[in-house]
């Protein structure tokens, strides 16, 4: 396995990941927005034993990390891969994590509940991440015994997470249905039968480089089965939505703007962390479209070029050199 | 709190995001949200569900008097915040929690995955059996056989409840 945005275009076209991630929580202690400081380190240690004391050949392959010791910029750097949630930035102090060496496997620990199991992989792969995420939360089950209720399924702090306590998440690359906005009436529809669309760069539904979300909402009576194919049901849909608007672009006016995006890319000096986004999702259709044959994998450089992984590269910059660090890193890629 | 865009409303969607880096908190009511495109997220989710559950305080205050015998939460703090306190408030609250679940997911009984040892009713069971078996029958398949192994036991162990 690889981290997400390693994978060849070819395999993570229009899904460009996959997102499975269990909520769990254990008895007899509130959840960790309630949580002392005591309360919150004892949880800490007990979940750090199960992985170091298990001695399984996977177990091996899992590195326990405390949030406290870990630098600003490398945490906002893994939110940028996605390697942990937004949420999980706020008051590291509390909160630890069990990570893959890919980051593919992120265990958190101490986020909204007090175990978050998330596996992240390139392409469409919503079985396999959801099988590698089982595993891992039986295994973790056995020793933690998490708290479950024959009716009420797993229990979440938030009420909207119960049952299954599952969310299945396909980034997809939409620029045609964006552009067409139909985008917006797809994810009106999709949003009725238990489902959410949402651009996931950019603030609410002004979406950056034609990202957007499909997760599913509802986790008490639907099994992780069904909501899984039904998720893969609504994005097959969409691709093939998008395909055939894709067909329908003027040849000459696609490849222009590909090679703009393309020449840009080349030869800036300066570059934002929005225009970057907005170019290299041109290439990636670029390249999804035949009209760019290069090895360039565009997810690993747009997360590569984000601002505190850009930080974590070259130390701590400003902000504008930051934007011309960017630029001379992608005219390396690209020359 | 109030709605920080129009100022007017009460701030029911908690929207937190990170733009270039920034770490942005918006406190929003729902109108405002949805121009925002908020509409249908975890979020917004939240809030519509602590709507619905303020709809519900106003007509009873009576339930204010219990205390979950952890967490000590009120189902007043719940509805406020929209979470519960701990994994035991589901059982102190839950009849006052039911109708909102319904309205939220649209049933209030778990389907899906059951962790070993964990106390399931007979019908269950027989759900269990049921998708153990089509998973089982995967497995073999796909000749991942020591997975498979592990799936008949727990099918075994299940059976063998039953017929107790
Ligand atoms: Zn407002
Ligand atoms: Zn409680």
């Amino acid at each position: 396995m690889s981290s997400w945005y390693m994978k060849p275009n070819s395999e993570a076209d229009i899904v460009t990941s996959t997102r499975i991630r269990l909520a769990r929580n254990i008895k007899g202690i509130p959840f960790p927005s309630g949580m002392t400081d005591e309360q919150k380190k004892e949880l800490k240690e007990k979940i750090k034993a199960v992985i170091t004391e298990s001695n399984t050949p996977f177990s091996k392959k899992l590195k326990y990390i405390d949030m406290a010791n870990v630098p600003e910029i490398e945490i906002k750097a893994m939110v940028e891969r996605h390697t942990i949630s937004p949420e999980f930035v706020i008051n590291p102090q509390g909160k630890a994590i069990i990570l893959s060496e890919d980051e593919s496997i992120s265990i958190m620990i101490g986020e909204e509940d007090h175990i978050r199991i998330q596996v992240i992989l390139g392409g469409l792969c919503l079985e396999e991440a959801y099988d590698i995420a089982s595993n891992i939360d039986d295994m973790l089950h056995s020793a933690l015994h998490f708290a479950f209720d024959s009716n009420l399924g797993y229990l979440t702090e938030c009420p909207t997470n119960l049952g299954t306590g599952l969310r299945a998440s396909l980034m997809l690359h939409l620029p045609a249905l964006e552009g067409s906005g139909e985008i917006r009436s797809l994810s009106d529809t999709v949003n009725k039968i238990g489902f959410t669309v949402r651009g996931i760069y950019g603030e609410g539904s002004k979406s950056l480089a034609s990202l957007y979300q499909v997760s599913n909402q509802v986790t008490l009576g639907l099994s992780e089965k069904n909501a899984i194919e039904n998720l893969k049901i609504i994005a097959t849909q969409l691709i093939e939505k998008e395909k055939a608007l894709r067909e329908s672009f003027e040849k000459l006016k696609l490849e222009d703007t590909v090679y703009r995006a393309l020449g840009t890319l080349k030869y800036s000096r300066v570059l934002s962390s929005n225009e970057m986004m907005n170019l290299i999702s041109r290439i990636k259709l670029g390249i999804s479209m035949g009209i760019l044959s290069t090895d360039i994998l565009p997810m690993k450089l747009f997360v590569e070029n984000q601002p505190y992984m850009l930080m974590k590269k070259h130390g701590e910059i400003s902000p504008q050199e930051r934007d011309s660090y960017r630029a001379s890193d992608i005219r390396e890629a690209f020359n | 709190m109030k709605c920080e865009k129009c100022g007017i409303n009460e701030a029911t969607t908690h929207i937190r995001s990170i733009t270039n880096g920034v770490i942005r908190e918006y406190n929003l009511c729902s109108g405002c949200a949805m121009e925002k495109g908020y509409t249908s997220n975890h979020n917004s989710l939240t809030g519509m569900l602590s709507s619905l559950f303020g709809e519900f305080l106003t007509t009873s205050a009576s339930v204010d008097t219990k205390k979950c015998p952890v967490c000590s939460a009120t189902f007043n703090d719940i509805a406020k915040s929209g979470k519960a306190g701990c994994t035991e408030c589901y059982s102190t609250f839950r009849e006052e929690l039911l109708p909102y679940l319904k309205r939220v997911h649209g049933s209030t009984k778990h389907i899906g995955h059951v962790p070993n040892n964990a106390p399931i009713m007979v019908v269950k069971q027989q759900d269990t059996v049921d998708s153990l078996r089509m998973e089982l029958n995967r497995l073999v398949r796909e000749e991942k056989y020591e997975e498979a192994a592990i799936i008949r036991d727990k099918i075994k162990k299940l059976e063998g409840k039953e017929n107790e």
